[in-house]
């Protein structure tokens, strides 16, 4: 073989990606024959092509692992959605109610306008943004083995909740449509799978340790 | 009756790709024989997640080779039918003559 084509490596964040939704042992298995066809594809038909149909396959595999992670543990996954809607309904205004309790604390409407200004309106976001990352985290513990199935249904639900409120205010309450509540609730749905990212990847991390050992 | 004890258009063409591949039957020898066989493409995620399936269903049973530097130090995942699956193929290909039998398929649609 050539050896040219031996350094040839497939896209890093297409393997990492097939590692976060696939079981440990499923996705040793995947990450071998994709590396094997990958490896084939790159000396006939060259890297650029080769690479092309690692990411094809991959995106095509991961909605496969997404669907096939939500049928073996039905109902787990949708105890872990439901607890992460429920914490999303009920926690949803803590981060506006400590970052006021602060504020008055220490009088900062009178002393720093500006500070209190970004506070009152980004800094309740950023807040939110944590929030939904702890949320997906929680979220990720309790659907053990399908992180990434279970934050990204529910992060799917809330994007989608999003843009339904967005359109109900403007048809129902003739509110000026704006982009940002929506953006906003994007990426607390991103945030919220990057919970299970986080989650995902210390479990996998924590199984090479104990493989190590 | 066989109630959900059936094969699944996927499962039936998995099932005959691996009757055909016999020890040679692992994820990237099945996904190109199926290519080449029906001019589809496959991913290989669709690929394991219907054999899953049918190794749950106690269809196909499967065992790991020896990890090979061609994979990357990974191992193989090789697969073959079961007794139990052999039965299933037959019901269906037997359901597909029955059904087929006496239609000009070719005829009717060139």
């Amino acid at each position: 073989m050539n050896p040219q084509l031996d350094s040839v490596q497939p896209p890093r964040l297409a393997v990492w990606l097939v590692t976060l939704f696939a079981p440990a042992e499923q996705a040793e298995v995947i990450l071998g024959d994709l590396l094997e066809e990958f490896s084939h594809l790159a000396s006939s038909t060259g890297t650029a092509s080769a690479r092309g149909w690692y990411w094809r396959q991959t995106l095509r595999t991961l909605a496969h692992l997404t669907g096939s992670g939500f049928r073996t543990a039905p109902w787990l996954t949708v105890a872990a959605v439901l607890l992460g809607f429920l914490l999303m309904r009920f926690a949803f205004r803590l981060p506006e109610q400590a970052i006021m309790a602060v504020l008055d604390r220490y009088q900062v409407y009178d002393h720093h306008f500006d500070v209190y200004k970004f506070w009152i309106s980004d800094g309740i976001v950023i807040g939110l943004v944590f929030l939904s990352t702890l949320i997906g985290c929680i979220v990720a513990v309790v659907a053990k083995g399908r992180e990434m199935t279970a934050t990204m249904a529910l992060g799917f639900i809330r994007a989608a909740l999003g843009v339904i409120g967005a359109v109900m205010m403007v048809v129902l309450y003739e509110h000026n449509w704006t982009l940002w509540p929506m953006l906003h609730q994007f990426a607390f749905a991103i945030a919220t799978v990057v919970g299970g990212v986080i989650v995902r990847t210390w479990r996998l991390a924590a199984t090479a340790r104990r493989s190590a050992a | 009756m066989i109630g959900r004890d059936y094969l699944g258009e996927f499962e039936h063409i998995i099932v005959l790709a691996l009757l055909r591949l016999q020890d040679r039957a692992y994820g990237v020898t099945v996904r190109q024989e199926i290519q080449l066989r029906t001019r589809r493409e496959v991913s290989i995620g669709a690929v394991y997640a219907t054999l899953d399936r049918l190794e749950a269903k106690g269809y196909v049973k499967s065992h790991r080779g020896d990890p090979t530097p061609a994979r990357g130090g990974r191992s193989k995942r090789f697969f073959r039918v079961t007794a139990k699956g052999m039965a299933a193929v037959n019901r269906a290909q037997r359901a597909l003559q029955s059904l087929t039998e006496g239609l000009d398929l070719i005829g009717s649609y060139s």
